[in-house]
C-alpha cells in the first residue's frame, strides 16, 4: 500500500523497449538549451534517425523527476499531429528512465551550413536556382503550419534543414504555439520569441499581440541572408534587466531602419500604438534603402537581381505586420514563377562542390546520450554540466542554437508528392 | 492540425468503440458487484477532476483535457491496478501545460494533497514531494501515447451558436475564449448559418458539455456531433426557448421562412452583417439549421439519448454541491422522463448493503437494501470505499494467483445467472 502505482510502473516498464534496443548512436550532433541532438540508426530497419534528448531535470547531483517543460511539452504534441513534405517528421517518442527522447528524420543539411559552405569555402554566392528553391520549399512547409494555425516563432537558418536529396525540411517546434483560440495572450506564455535577428518589428517595438505575419518577416530575413551570405540585420540583443523586463532594442531596430529606412505612419498606423513607440522617435530617421541593398552602387556583388525577387523581400518586410505578405501569398509570388523555376530537390541544378559537405558528427560525446548502467549518476553528471555550459553559450549568441537537429532525406523526398495538402474533409459523419 | 480534425490523433486514435471501453474495465470488472457503479465512478472521477481544476484556476477547456486525458489512461489501465488520485493531479497538470496555461507543480501537489485529504475523500498518502507527480505525469503521457491535443465541442457550439443580438465576430462567450483568436472553417459539413440562442439557452448548451465528460461520451463520438447534440437537448430542455419555438410553429405553421443565414455563401461573405442582429428569433428555421449540418440526425439522437441516461444515473448520484451543471436548471417536469420506470432499476444492494461502506456519507444516507426502495443514492464515501475494497481484492488475487481464487470470476458469474 505504500506505493500503490508500483505495479503500474513495473508493468510498463516491462513493456517498452528501450531506446538503446531500437537505435544504434552514432555520433552527437549538437546541443542547446533544451538538450542535444545524436544522430543514430533503427536497429529495425537501418534508417537514419535523429534523436533529440531533453535534458534531464536535476536536483543536486541527483536526476529527478522534476516535470516535463513547456516547449517540450508543446513540441511533442504538436509534431505528435502535422504531417508535411517540408516539415521534419517525428518518428516517435520514448519515454524512458526520466529522460525523454524525440527521434526524428534524418536531414544531411541546413540553411545555416548552407551559407557557410558558401561563404567560407565556396567564396561565392549560392546560384540563384538553388535559392529560390530553398525559399519556395520553406514557405511551403510555412503555408501548412500556418493553415494548421501554428506559429514556429523561432524561424532562422539553423532550424531549417535539408535533406541530402534538397527538400527542406522545417525543424524546432520547441517555440512554436497553436494559436487556434489561445487560453490565455501569446505575450504572456513568453515574453520574448524570435532569435533577435529574425525578430520581427512589431515583436522589437513591444506588442503585446503578433501574429503569423512573424515567421514571414524571418522567411525574409533567412531569404536576404541566403542572397548575401550574412544576416541582414546583425543587431546587438540587449539583455533583459534583473526584473525580467524586457529592454528596448535599440541596436536591433536601428539595423533594420538603416535597410527599410525608419517606419513611416503612413506605411505602419499601429506603429503609433506600440509600447516601444517614443523609444524609436528618438531614434535617428534613416531612408528606406532596400533596393540600394539588392543591387548595391558601391561595387559590392548584387544580392538580389531579380526585380520580382526584390519586390517579394519588399512584401516580407513590410513594417506593417497586416500589410506584410502572408506566407501563401509569398508562395504564389511571381518571382517564383520566372526563371529559374523553383526545384523539389533544391540542389538539382548545383554542382557537387556548391552542395555542403555531410554534417559532422563527433565521437566522443556519443556514449554520453545514456547513462552507463553500472553508475548511473556518475557516468551523467558530466553530461549535465556540458549541456548547461552549452546552454549557456547558446543563450547569448542567438543565432547559434542547437536546434539544427534534422529530418531525414531517403523517405522518398524528390516530389511534392507527399506534400499533405490542407484540405478539407466534408461530412464523414453518420 | 487545430482546424482540420480529421487529420488529428484525436480522430484516428482516440475515438473507440463500445466493445474496447468493456474490455478497458474487464479487470475492474471483476471486483465491483455491479457493472453500475463503474459510471458512477466515471461520474465521481470526473468532479474530482473539476474540483482540482477549479482549485488551480484552470479554464473550463483545461478541465475538460484533463478529463479526456483520464478517460484515454484509463482505456488501458484499470482503477483497481493504479491509484486514480495521482492520475487525476497529473491529468490536470499536464493539461494546463497542454492548453498553454501551465501550473506549477508545487502547486498541483499542494491542492490535490489538499483536496485529497478532504473528508470526502480521506485520503492522507498522497505524496507530498513533486517528483512523485513530475513521474507519474512522466507514465501518464507516455500512456497517451504524446497525443495531447484535444479537441473539445466547446468550439463547435461558439461556431455554431451566438448570442441573440451579438454579431458573429463576438465569439468570446463565457468568458472563456482568449485574445487573438483566429477564426477557422468547420471542420465538416457545409452550413455557415448559426444559431441564435438566448443567452440562458446558450449558457445550458455549455453546461450539458460539461456535464458530458462525467462519461465517456468524449471517447465515444467526434467533439462535434456532442456539441450538436448539447444544442439540440437544449432547444427541448430550455423552458424560454422551447416556449418561443412551439409558439412560432402554431403561429406560423404554413409558411417555411426562408432565413437569408441560410443561404450560406453570402452570408460567409458578409461575416459580421449587421442586418442579423435585427432578425427576430423567432423567424429561426431550426429544422434548417439542422439539416444545413450535415450530420446524422439519429447519431445525434443517439447521442442525446445517452446525455439524457447519464443524467438519469446522475440523478441518483449525491455529493455535496458545487459542480455546475446543467441539470439543476432542467424544468421540473422534464426531468422526470429520465428517470427510469422503477420496474427496470436495478437496486445498487451489493455493496451498500455490507454496512460499513455507508457510513460518513455527507447528507442523504442510503437507505438500507429494501426491495421497493429504488432511490439507492451513491455518495463519494461509498465510491471510496468501493475503490479501496477493489484493491484490496485485486492485490490478494494478485497475491495468491496460484490458489484460482474464485471469487472474482464467481461475481461475474453471479450476475449472469442473475439477469439470465
Amino acid at each position: 500500500m505504500n506505493d500503490p502505482m508500483r505495479a503500474y510502473r513495473a508493468r510498463r516498464d516491462a513493456s517498452r523497449r528501450t531506446v538503446v534496443s531500437k537505435y544504434q548512436i552514432l555520433g552527437f550532433i549538437s546541443s542547446g538549451t533544451y538538450g542535444r541532438v545524436y544522430k543514430a540508426q533503427s536497429s529495425d530497419d537501418g534508417k537514419i534517425h535523429a534523436i533529440k534528448k531533453f535534458k534531464p531535470d536535476k536536483e543536486g547531483d541527483v536526476i529527478t523527476y522534476t516535470g516535463i517543460s513547456q516547449s517540450a511539452i508543446r513540441e511533442i504534441a504538436l509534431n505528435r499531429e502535422i504531417s508535411h513534405e517540408n516539415v521534419v517528421a517525428l518518428k516517435e517518442v520514448i519515454l524512458e528512465e526520466k529522460s525523454i527522447y524525440m527521434v526524428f528524420e534524418y536531414a544531411e543539411h541546413d540553411f545555416l551550413q548552407v551559407i557557410h559552405h558558401h561563404s567560407q569555402v565556396q567564396r561565392g554566392q549560392i546560384p540563384p536556382a538553388v535559392l529560390k528553391s530553398l525559399i519556395y520549399q520553406l514557405l511551403n512547409g510555412l503555408v501548412y503550419l500556418h493553415s494548421c494555425h501554428i506559429l514556429h516563432r523561432d524561424l532562422k537558418p539553423a532550424n531549417i534543414l535539408i535533406t541530402s536529396v534538397g527538400v527542406v525540411k522545417i525543424a524546432d517546434l520547441g517555440l512554436a504555439r497553436l494559436i487556434y483560440q489561445p487560453l490565455q495572450a501569446l505575450f504572456v506564455g513568453d515574453k520574448v520569441v524570435v532569435t533577435i535577428w529574425y525578430r520581427a518589428p512589431e515583436l522589437l517595438m513591444g506588442a503585446k499581440h503578433y501574429n503569423k505575419a512573424v515567421d514571414c518577416w524571418a522567411v525574409g530575413c533567412v531569404m536576404a541572408e541566403l542572397a548575401s551570405l550574412r544576416p541582414i540585420f546583425k543587431g546587438e540583443e540587449a539583455k533583459l534587466d534583473s526584473k525580467k523586463n524586457v529592454p528596448f532594442q535599440k541596436d536591433q531596430l536601428l539595423r533594420i531602419f538603416e535597410v527599410l529606412g525608419t517606419p513611416k505612419e503612413s506605411d505602419w498606423p499601429g506603429v503609433v500604438n506600440m509600447p516601444e513607440y517614443h523609444n524609436m522617435k528618438r531614434l535617428d530617421p534613416f531612408e528606406d534603402r532596400l533596393a540600394n541593398w539588392c543591387r548595391p552602387t558601391n561595387g559590392l556583388p548584387v544580392r538580389v537581381d531579380s526585380e520580382q525577387g526584390y519586390s517579394l523581400l519588399r512584401g516580407l518586410f513590410a513594417y506593417d505586420p497586416d500589410q506584410r505578405l502572408t506566407a501563401k501569398d509569398a508562395l504564389q509570388h511571381k518571382w517564383f514563377h520566372e526563371d529559374p523555376l523553383p526545384t523539389w530537390n533544391a540542389f538539382e541544378t548545383a554542382t557537387n562542390k556548391q552542395i555542403p559537405p555531410h554534417r559532422r558528427i563527433t565521437q566522443d560525446e556519443a556514449p554520453s546520450m545514456l547513462p552507463v548502467q553500472t553508475n548511473q549518476t556518475q557516468a551523467q553528471a558530466p553530461v549535465q554540466t556540458h549541456a548547461q555550459a552549452q546552454a549557456h553559450i547558446s543563450k547569448s549568441a542567438s543565432s547559434a542554437s542547437f536546434t539544427s537537429l534534422s529530418g531525414g532525406g531517403y523517405a522518398g523526398g524528390q516530389s511534392g508528392s507527399g506534400g499533405h495538402a490542407p484540405t478539407k474533409k466534408k461530412a464523414r459523419v453518420g | 492540425m487545430a482546424t482540420d480534425f480529421w487529420a488529428s490523433s484525436h480522430y484516428k486514435r482516440w475515438i473507440v468503440d463500445r466493445a474496447t471501453l468493456r474490455q478497458a474495465r474487464a479487470d475492474d470488472l471483476l471486483y465491483v458487484d455491479d457493472p453500475e457503479y463503474l459510471d458512477f465512478l466515471a461520474i465521481f472521477f470526473a468532479n474530482v477532476i473539476s474540483k482540482l481544476g477549479k482549485k488551480l484556476l484552470l479554464r473550463q477547456r483545461v478541465i475538460a483535457t484533463a478529463t479526456v486525458f483520464f478517460r484515454r489512461f484509463y482505456l488501458k489501465n484499470s482503477y483497481c491496478e493504479t491509484d486514480p488520485f495521482i492520475v487525476i493531479a497529473a491529468c490536470c497538470y499536464v493539461a494546463a501545460k497542454a492548453e498553454e496555461s501551465p501550473a506549477h507543480i508545487k502547486n498541483v501537489v499542494t491542492e490535490a494533497r489538499s483536496l485529497f485529504s478532504s473528508e470526502n475523500y480521506g485520503i492522507k498518502h498522497f505524496p507530498s514531494d513533486n517528483s512523485k507527480l513530475a513521474e507519474m505525469e512522466f507514465y501518464l503521457v507516455d500512456d497517451l501515447e504524446c497525443d495531447l491535443t484535444i479537441f473539445h465541442p466547446y468550439r463547435t457550439l461558439m461556431t455554431l451558436c451566438r448570442k441573440e443580438g451579438t454579431s458573429d465576430d463576438d465569439d468570446a462567450e463565457a468568458g472563456e475564449l482568449g485574445v487573438g483568436i483566429e477564426s477557422g472553417p468547420r471542420y465538416w459539413g457545409n452550413g455557415d448559418g448559426q444559431l441564435e440562442l438566448q443567452e440562458g439557452a446558450l449558457q445550458m448548451a455549455w453546461f450539458i458539455i460539461n456535464d458530458t465528460y462525467r462519461s465517456e461520451l468524449c471517447l465515444l463520438y467526434p467533439p462535434h456531433l456532442i456539441a450538436i447534440a448539447a444544442i439540440y437537448l437544449t432547444l427541448v430542455l430550455h423552458v424560454p426557448t422551447r416556449a418561443t419555438i412551439q409558439a412560432q410553429s402554431q403561429a406560423e405553421p404554413e409558411t417555411p421562412t426562408l432565413q437569408p443565414r441560410r443561404r450560406s455563401s453570402r452570408q460567409a461573405s458578409n461575416a459580421s452583417a449587421p442586418s442579423n442582429i435585427n432578425q427576430k428569433k423567432s423567424n429561426q428555421d431550426i429544422i434548417g439549421f439542422f439539416a444545413e449540418l450535415n450530420v446524422s440526425m439519429p447519431l445525434i439522437a443517439t447521442i442525446a439519448q445517452e446525455i439524457i441516461s447519464l443524467y438519469a444515473l446522475w440523478d441518483r448520484y449525491k455529493e455535496d454541491g458545487n459542480v455546475e451543471t446543467a441539470k439543476n436548471s432542467f424544468p421540473a417536469q422534464t426531468a422526470s422522463p429520465y428517470t427510469p420506470g422503477t420496474g427496470s432499476k436495478r437496486t445498487l444492494s451489493g455493496t451498500s448493503r455490507s454496512g460499513s461502506l455507508n457510513s460518513g456519507s455527507g447528507g442523504e444516507t442510503p437507505i438500507e437494501g429494501g426491495e421497493d426502495n429504488e432511490d439507492n443514492v451513491v455518495t463519494p464515501a461509498i465510491l471510496m470505499a468501493l475503490l479501496m475494497k477493489m484493491k484490496e481484492n485485486r492485490a490478494a488475487d494478485v497475491a495468491h494467483p496460484a490458489s484460482g481464487r474464485p471469487v472474482a470470476v464467481n461475481k461475474m458469474l453471479e450476475r449472469t445467472q442473475l439477469s439470465g
